[in-house]
């Protein structure tokens, strides 16, 4: 039997809070009115951290060539961190006619003989999924020649969106790793974070906490990732689902099929941070956990609020209006509460409806939620007189015009802002933002200009 | 020149240096005033495009995409999702061109998209560039000849003062813009297609990624065909001028390979003195020759003992290679990206079609890397001194205005490179004395 996903299961996902209202997300995209990336973007971003093993992307040169290299998702692996290298059989117009399949076997028996690397990832794409090559045969057979797995993953971009293709990222996993192989020791408090990829280092901000409670990541889907030990996810007692939905269908499954359940949270800022580690301990469900939480919690924010005291009169009634999308417009404006930033309005436009609650109830009556932000935060950093604009690069230029701060929302693709350190990384930055004279400088009027 | 290897040994790329077809013709669309590049292809080839661009020039990059999926895929000929794009995007602004460019999924199924293109009542441009042919300089080369056959108004009569310049895709946005103020210092006017100078520069300005935001504009293109002289930057190139000159057959042709070092340089101002009759370049044109004779002086030292690997794609090869042997730097290996009968004349011992992965085999053979943002963890590896050149450089800002050519860029190209190399040998020295 095939090992392809039914597309059509996945974008009814029970467990999507939305499946029954049709809305967001899991539609076809509109011709010519397009943004984000595909499903192999998708599936790349959530299989990528595996460092150990080899990704190799069955397509032609722009899949990959664009792709490689581009995010900075870290690992301690001690072997060649594969997560930064790019491997492609960039088919050309002779293996589109004649089928790339030998190119594949040879570029997997390379990659064998030169890498040797504990897994191998093998990516189809839209031309290499159109003109039929068989990756689950050449994986089955690649994977008895040389006895480590072969994952064939089935997101060729035309199924669909990155979220879809995470999905399906999920579904490899499952099909070809989870519940191989049994781990060497179990502990009650073991879990498998889903869907954090440990970009910039993100999980570290927070794991030496769960190792210093005795929670132990069995496996990750797929931040500092082993192929070793998501082969054993099996045997965990929780799922913890980091900021990312997608990955909603492979946690339900493995529910159904293992008995593990699953919690949703995130590690952006205070309350979250801490909010998510009590959850853990709590859905571990050990009184002597939650306690020592407790204390780890009140013990960090405390350090944290302490570090965090020189800031204050600088962020003292400050105001930002945020524009960004999905659960950013909430979990980046909870940050700046936590900081002591007044957060006027924050952009709803790519939210969910759920992210969109979620941000109602963090900004409060008064807050604006924007549905049309290109239009709107204009208006509103002159009605609200905010002091800080966080948005993506393109909207730099409203801040110059309004003569107020800009911060880059996609600095954290560079640098951590998660876990309580992440924080102080985010307040200094703000900080360096609030303080640079270039956003009122840089539009002053040219001499010859009346 | 020695020995060159035109094909790869491998099943595969590891750690590619080429780029793909569609991404060369996105840029060149890039450089036509208010275009809106359409690729025709599956989301993930437009954002992977979009974010690679906007990273390398930090500026919002226009782009869109037909969004083609698995149904469509099997069902449509291209027309529902080319006709339905084209109305989605002049909805909501109005681009004076739309520049239709393919990727492989269309390719492979077979869409016709000159019968669609015809079929569509809004300017625009279409090509054929699947990303299972050719590369990054190819993409850009055929879109720039699509431009011309289907823009260019054939003409009969010629301005004397008329230069087109015709630029291969590895010349940043200053480089082109060097050229056409070189060009208009002896009383030409200048137009450059794809005129990235003026559009991916890095100014600033109310500028909301709608659509590009500045180049040549097509009624200027259309006008190309009574210029004069048509001159082509890089081998990729040279085809171009002859659809030109279908065009117009009074229209000449000369060709330059690159603009890099003294050599190539001074072919160029001859040209200039020749075809304008003035005796005497423009006093800066005058001293940054003598500035970048200095320089080659100051730095020969150090590059006389340098071995360099260059990995890029050919034409921005060639160019670079000269500079470099010019003033002695040795250039050992050159990878580039794709085939091109520019590879036999490139300037380096030992010329490959290749990837970084050959680069590292071949680590023992070189001291400085010249090439992109990939080659920064290569160096790393194997203490290597780098000088970032080239498609992606996704870490350092100010590509844009990076002029590597003629007298002036030329000078600063060798300086930089002599400081790389000194900055290695005295890493080395050091490490190899804590070593021993």
């Amino acid at each position: 039997m095939s090992s392809k996903p039914k597309i059509r299961e996945l974008l009814n996902e029970s467990g999507c809070a939305h499946s029954s209202s049709k809305k967001v997300a899991c539609n076809a995209p509109t011709p010519g009115a397009t943004t984000g990336g595909c499903a192999f973007e998708g599936a790349q971003i959530s299989l990528f951290p595996y460092a150990d093993a080899a990704h190799l992307v069955h397509g032609p040169m722009t899949c990959l060539g664009a792709s490689w290299e581009t995010r900075t998702t870290e690992t301690s692996w001690q072997g060649r961190d594969f997560t930064q290298m790019g491997f492609t059989t960039d088919v050309n117009l002779n293996d589109v006619v004649f089928s790339g399949e030998k190119k594949l076997i040879e570029s997997i028996d390379y990659i064998m003989q030169h890498y040797s690397p504990e897994a191998v990832f093998v990516y189809s794409t839209c031309v290499t999924a159109l003109i039929g090559d068989d990756l689950d045969l050449i994986c089955k057979q690649a994977a008895e020649k040389y006895g480590v797995p072969m994952v064939p993953v089935h997101a060729p971009g035309f199924v669909g969106g990155k979220n879809l293709g995470s999905r399906l990222g999920g579904e490899a996993v499952l099909r070809n790793l989870i519940g191989t192989k049994e781990p060497e020791k179990t502990t009650p408090f073991d879990i498998n974070l889903i869907g954090e990829y440990n970009v910039t280092g993100d999980m570290w901000q927070y794991s030496h906490l769960l190792d210093e409670l005795g929670i132990r990541i069995l496996s990750t889907l797929s931040g500092d990732g082993r192929v070793a030990d998501i082969r054993t996810a099996h045997r965990a007692k929780l799922n913890v689902i980091v900021c990312a939905k997608s990955l909603i269908s492979l946690t339900r499954k493995l529910q159904e099929r293992y008995g593990i359940p699953t919690i949703s949270l995130s590690f952006y800022g205070k309350r979250d941070t801490s909010n998510g580690l009590l959850s853990i301990a709590e859905a571990l469900g050990d009184a002597d956990l939650i306690e020592r939480t407790k204390e780890l919690v009140a013990r960090e924010e405390a350090a944290l609020e302490e570090k965090l005291k020189p800031y204050q009169k600088v962020f003292a009634g400050k105001k930002a209006v945020l524009n960004t999308g999905g659960n950013k417009s909430w979990s980046i404006a909870s940050a700046l509460q936590d900081l002591g930033i007044e957060v006027v309005a924050t952009a709803v436009k790519k939210a969910t409806e759920a992210d969109r609650e979620k941000a109602r109830e963090y900004l409060g009556e008064n807050g604006v939620l924007m549905m049309n932000p290109g239009a709107e935060q204009a208006k509103l950093i002159d009605e609200r007189g905010a002091d800080l604009l966080l948005a993506g690069g393109r909207s730099l230029y409203t801040a110059i015009k309004k003569r107020i701060a800009f911060a880059d929302v996609n600095q954290e693709k560079k640098k951590s802002y998660g876990g309580y350190n992440g924080l102080l990384a985010l307040a200094e930055d703000l900080k360096n933002s609030l303080e640079n004279p270039v956003f009122k400088l840089v539009s002053r009027r040219a001499p010859w200009e009346k | 020149m020695g020995e060159v290897r035109h094909k790869s040994n491998k099943p595969l790329q590891v750690n590619p240096i080429k780029l793909s077809q569609p991404m060369g013709a996105t840029l060149a669309f890039l450089g036509i005033d208010s275009c809106m590049p359409l690729m025709h292809g599956g989301m993930g080839c437009t954002s992977f495009t979009k974010v690679f661009f906007t990273r390398h020039f930090c500026e919002p990059v226009a782009i869109q995409t037909s969004a083609v999926t698995d149904a469509i895929a099997v069902l449509d000929g291209g027309d529902y999702s080319i006709v339905e794009s084209v109305k989605n995007i002049t909805k909501k602004v109005n681009p004076s061109l739309i520049g239709l460019h393919t990727t492989g999924l269309p390719e492979t199924k077979g869409d016709d998209v000159r019968g669609v293109a015809e079929k569509v009542e809004f300017p625009l441009v279409y090509v054929n560039t699947p990303d299972y042919e050719g590369g990054f300089e190819s993409g850009w080369a055929l879109t720039c000849k699509a431009i011309i056959e289907q823009l260019v108004e054939p003409s009969s009569s010629i301005d004397a003062k008329k230069i087109v310049i015709l630029p291969h895709v590895s010349l940043q946005p200053i480089e082109v813009e060097k050229i056409k103020q070189t060009c208009e210092s002896f009383g030409f006017s200048v137009y450059a297609l794809p005129d990235l100078s003026t559009s991916l520069d890095g100014h600033l300005g109310e500028k909301q990624a709608a659509l590009s935001s500045g180049g040549i504009s097509v009624a200027e293109i259309k006008q190309l065909g009574d210029a004069t002289l048509v001159l082509t930057v890089g081998d990729s190139m040279e085809k171009c001028a002859a659809v030109l000159q279908e065009k117009n057959p009074a229209m000449r042709h000369q060709h330059f390979s690159h603009l890099s070092g003294l050599e190539a340089s001074d072919g160029l101002i001859e040209l200039l003195l020749a075809e304008s009759g003035i005796e005497l370049p423009q006093s800066n044109i005058v001293r940054w020759r003598k500035r970048l004779q200095d320089a080659m002086l100051d730095s020969h030292f150090s590059l006389g003992q340098t071995r360099f690997l260059v990995a890029g794609e050919p034409d921005q090869l060639a160019g670079i290679c000269q500079s470099l042997y010019e003033a002695g730097g040795r250039v050992a290996v050159a990878i580039a990206t794709v085939d091109s009968p520019q590879l036999e004349k490139i300037r380096a011992a030992k010329v490959l079609v290749g990837d970084l992965e050959d680069a590292e085999k071949l680590a023992a053979e070189y001291d400085v890397i010249v090439g992109n943002f990939h080659c920064e963890a290569l160096a790393q590896q194997l203490h290597k001194g780098l000088v970032t050149r080239g498609f992606p450089n996704w870490e350092q800002v100010g590509n844009a205005l990076k002029n590597d050519l003629l007298y002036e860029g030329g000078a600063y190209f060798l300086f930089e490179c002599a400081n790389v190399a000194e900055e290695w040998r005295t890493h080395k020295a050091s490490s190899d004395q804590c070593q021993s």
